[in-house]
């Protein structure tokens, strides 16, 4: 089967500093693949070049043998890889099915242009939209504050609204930026759950990035580990927690978030 | 070539001058002072009333100038600005509050100093004379180095005192300066008074030269938003580069350019445009400031 | 989005009830005939600060209207004088000169957010009245005059509009054209707004990235609102020439684009008809004051201010507060 994604020798300069160099990896169809490191290890970096919020130096990144590296971050969307962000990038004063009604822009069929006059097929549109983003919200657990404002929210169900937005778009690879930072264990664990069923029940394949180190290994079928903007390691979680690199990375790094 | 040149430091120097009080301004609170083009005017009329009109030292009424200027801004920050930042969390509530002000201040000149032209006698005679090289009056000269010196001091101001560096922390970081033990509040009025007095030491200063009429308030605040706009704003290398790339580009579009009518501005900002669609922060500022 | 509710339609039934008869009858029978010049003025000025408030929908603050107000004047009186175009033809013309330039302007201008965009749609401002002054097709400062009113048209001999030059009332129905453009512009905002497009400009206004993480084309929107906004200004501006019959370089100046946005705040930045509602008090509000000779800017700015100071959210939020909905 040939991979979905591809990450191919991408490499990320800023000046002087590497942030990324020589990284490659790949992305199969239907699968959770995390990507983790100690911090300043590169993970941001790689995720935003992925999602094309920054421009590669080199490398290239591929999806379905296409490239989507380097290009506007809203023509990756429409191929179908969609990034997700941390909580504090929402539309504050939108309600939650607001936000899911809107982020389903993509799967319109009517023009701006019908819209604007009320045909037909706008209706249709906006008929289906409210009732995908009633499903979606059910589908997620948030039914209940559906109608809340998006700034009122706490912090975990803020997350939860930064997967329905990436979800709404119907995306066939989902992107999640450290889905996991600042929740506490028994978050932590339905947030997994969570990922899992995007994966199996929507069929989304899903790539993260994350410091959790327990919530990764439970959740991913694959992981890459960077260290210093380089690729160290990659392979099952159980290859993973067993290589002598991995190990002396997280040893050698005093970050105490990760609990290992 | 090197008569443009020194017209081009002396332009300079004054704009230089007039962008650093804008851009303190909005480095600390956030806001565009639409009124700074009327703090200038302001500026020139009180030196002209005190040296003009009642004959006080050029120096004194230069003094005045600032003094005003400063109690100005420091009662509008803390009975208008600094209320209306608390009151609403759009940042456009604040520009609009900027454009009331100057209409106030218009209104206020308009009523205190009238709508006449207004000049004051030449603080110092004669002409420089470099082999026809350069020509430059002395009061130029002199309004020049002093204009120069104000910014030294200023600059001084920030890097060398406690309330420079309050004023840097605090335009770095607001919650981090309060945390810090910044008076957030009262140097937040300290820096605007500061601000207005720049723009009313710069009035000051030119009322000798180019006179001061009401009408000059507003486009001295479009030439201001140029100057920040091109060195970066709320940074303030980037207001005296501003200043001066803008002082030259004048020199030399003066110079060139004059006799195809009034075009040097559009080219200024036909250039400003593409010069901010390749860098839109500016000279010297951070990525969306 | 569609159906109105019945309070809609009794509230907009009403709006157009006294703008097309009330209005009239009460001129008539008060002989104000200066109101009809007063009212279409505001009419005018509410339909290129309607632009300025879709810029803002976008999350930018215009200050660039009286640029685009100027472009549209301009092009109008040019085409009308110097081409002999029918002023109806020209009148769209205008609009689309001046969204077309909003297009080439905004490509770069329009990555700029918050002050960057304000201070320098401010300075466009300030240039166009410099090209103007500078170009030889616009005349100089002595601007283009004597523009002739606009004619009639007529479709198989039936006449659509009569030849404003041979009716007996000129103003009224210069007051007539400028409240059907008006309306039209508002119920184009209003469906905008509510449609999928005024939706987007919503996510963009709120975060760019995220909305151009969910595919919105950020860009091309912004282009085009901006574009739709500059559209309403030209032909506000086109409009306004036709009526004083001539365009100076000072026709419309940066105090104009100034009074654009103020219109906007303060009818409200959430309220479609804010600026409508901020353009008639604005105007109003600086006559009534003429009453007081050398104070009245005074008296003006210190009613602005008081206003900005006690109502952060325009003037329409007094009743959206106490529950009511237009």
């Amino acid at each position: 089967m040939s991979p979905l994604l591809q990450v191919k020798n991408v490499t990320k300069k800023y000046g002087g500093l590497t942030a990324n160099n020589d990284i490659s990896f790949d992305v199969s169809e239907n699968e959770i693949l995390s990507v983790i490191g100690p911090n300043g290890a590169g993970k941001s970096t790689l995720f935003k070049m992925i999602s094309s919020f920054v421009p590669t130096t080199s490398g290239e990144v591929l999806y379905r043998g296409e490239r989507i590296s380097n290009l506007k971050p809203h023509m990756v969307a429409r191929k179908g890889v969609v990034r997700t962000f941390q909580e504090t990038t929402i539309f504050k004063s939108m309600t939650v099915r607001e936000s899911v009604v809107v982020a389903q822009h993509l799967r319109a069929k009517a023009s701006l242009a019908g819209y604007f006059w009320g045909s037909k097929t706008a209706q249709q549109d906006v008929d289906s939209f409210g009732r995908y983003a009633d499903e979606l919200l059910a589908f997620l657990g948030m039914t209940a504050i559906s109608d809340e404002l998006a700034s009122n929210l706490p912090q975990g169900n803020l997350r939860a609204l930064g997967i329905a937005i990436g979800l709404a778009t119907d995306p066939k690879v989902l992107l999640l930026d450290e889905p996991f930072a600042g929740m506490n264990h028994d978050e932590t664990m339905r947030m997994v759950d969570l990922v899992r069923s995007v994966r199996d029940e929507r069929g989304v394949t899903v790539m993260l990035v994350e410091h959790d180190m327990p919530a990764v290994m439970k959740i991913s079928d694959r992981i890459v580990v960077l260290n210093f903007g380089e690729k160290i390691a990659e392979g099952t979680p159980s290859e993973i927690q067993n290589n002598e690199k991995v190990i002396e990375a997280y040893l050698g790094s005093a970050d105490d978030e990760i609990g290992m | 070539m090197e008569q443009i040149l020194a017209n081009g430091v002396y332009l300079g120097s004054q704009y230089a001058m007039i962008a650093l009080g804008l851009t303190l301004i909005f480095a600390l609170m956030n806001v565009l002072n639409f009124a700074h083009g009327q703090m200038y005017v302001i500026g020139g009329f009180v030196t002209y009333t005190l040296y003009g009109q009642w004959g006080i030292p050029f120096v004194l009424a230069l003094l005045m100038s600032c003094i005003t200027l400063a109690i100005i801004g420091a009662l509008i920050e803390k009975y208008l600005f600094a209320p209306v930042i608390k009151g609403s969390s759009r940042e456009e509530s604040t520009m609009l509050l900027a454009a009331g002000i100057a209409f106030l201040l218009d209104a206020l000149i308009l009523l205190v100093f009238g709508e006449k032209q207004r000049g004051v006698p030449k603080i110092v005679d004669g002409v420089f004379n470099w082999d026809f090289r350069v020509i430059m009056p002395y009061d130029r000269i002199l309004i020049c180095v002093l204009a120069i010196l104000s910014i030294v001091a200023f600059i001084a101001l920030m890097q060398y005192t406690k309330t420079g560096r309050a004023l840097r922390a605090l335009a770095q970081d607001r919650t981090a300066a309060q945390l810090m033990g910044v008076n957030v509040d009262r140097y937040s009025m300290i820096g605007f008074a500061l601000g207005a007095l720049l723009a009313g030491l710069v009035g000051g200063l030119l009322v000798t030269i180019t006179g001061i009429n009401l009408g000059m308030g507003g486009p001295t605040s479009i030439k201001a938003f140029m100057m920040v706009m091109i060195g970066g704003a709320g940074v303030i290398s980037g207001a005296i580069w501003g200043g001066f790339i803008l002082g030259f580009l004048e020199a030399f579009g003066l110079a060139y350019l004059s006799q195809y009518g009034d075009i040097t501005y559009l080219l200024i900002f036909v250039s400003l445009m593409i010069f901010l669609a390749i860098r839109p922060q500016g000279l010297m500022g951070k990525p969306w400031g | 989005m569609m159906n109105l509710s019945a309070k809609h339609v009794l509230g907009v039934a009403i709006f157009l009830l006294v703008i097309f008869v009330g209005v009239p009858l009460f001129i008539a029978a008060t002989g104000r005939w200066d109101f009809y010049f007063t009212l279409t003025s505001v009419a005018l000025l509410a339909i290129a600060s309607a632009g300025v408030w879709l810029t803002f929908y976008i999350g930018r603050i215009n200050i660039g209207q009286g640029a685009f107000a100027l472009v549209g004047a301009y092009v109008s009186a040019i085409l009308v004088v110097k081409a002999g175009w029918s002023f109806w033809l020209s009148l769209p013309a205008a609009g689309l000169f001046a969204a077309l330039v909003a297009a080439l302007l905004g490509l770069p201008i329009l990555r700029l957010r918050g002050v960057y965009f304000a201070m320098i749609t401010l300075v466009f401002t300030q240039v166009a009245t410099l090209t103007a002054l500078a170009l030889p097709i616009t005349n100089g400062a002595k601007g283009i005059t004597n523009i002739p009113l606009p004619s009639g048209v007529s479709l198989f001999g039936i006449t659509l509009i009569p030849d404003f030059g041979e009716i007996e009332n000129a103003r009224m129905a210069f007051y007539f054209t400028a409240c059907i453009l008006m309306v039209i512009t508002y119920a184009t905002l209003y469906r905008l707004v509510n449609s999928r497009l005024g939706h987007l400009c919503r996510s963009m206004q709120q975060n760019e990235e995220l909305a151009s993480s969910i595919g919105v084309n950020i860009t091309y929107i912004r282009i085009l609102i901006f574009s739709i906004s500059s559209f309403f200004g030209g032909i506000g501006g086109a409009m306004f020439g036709s009526i004083s019959q001539s365009v100076y370089p000072a026709t419309f100046v940066v105090k104009d684009s100034v009074d654009f946005m103020l219109n906007c705040f303060l009818g409200g930045l959430g309220y479609v008809f804010g600026p409508m509602l901020g353009t008639l008090v604005i105007y109003f509000g600086w006559d009534l004051l003429f009453e007081f000779g050398k104070y009245q800017l005074l008296i003006y700015s210190i009613i602005l201010i008081v206003v900005i100071r006690f109502l952060p959210d325009g003037l329409l939020s007094i009743r959206f507060s106490k529950g009511g909905k237009k």
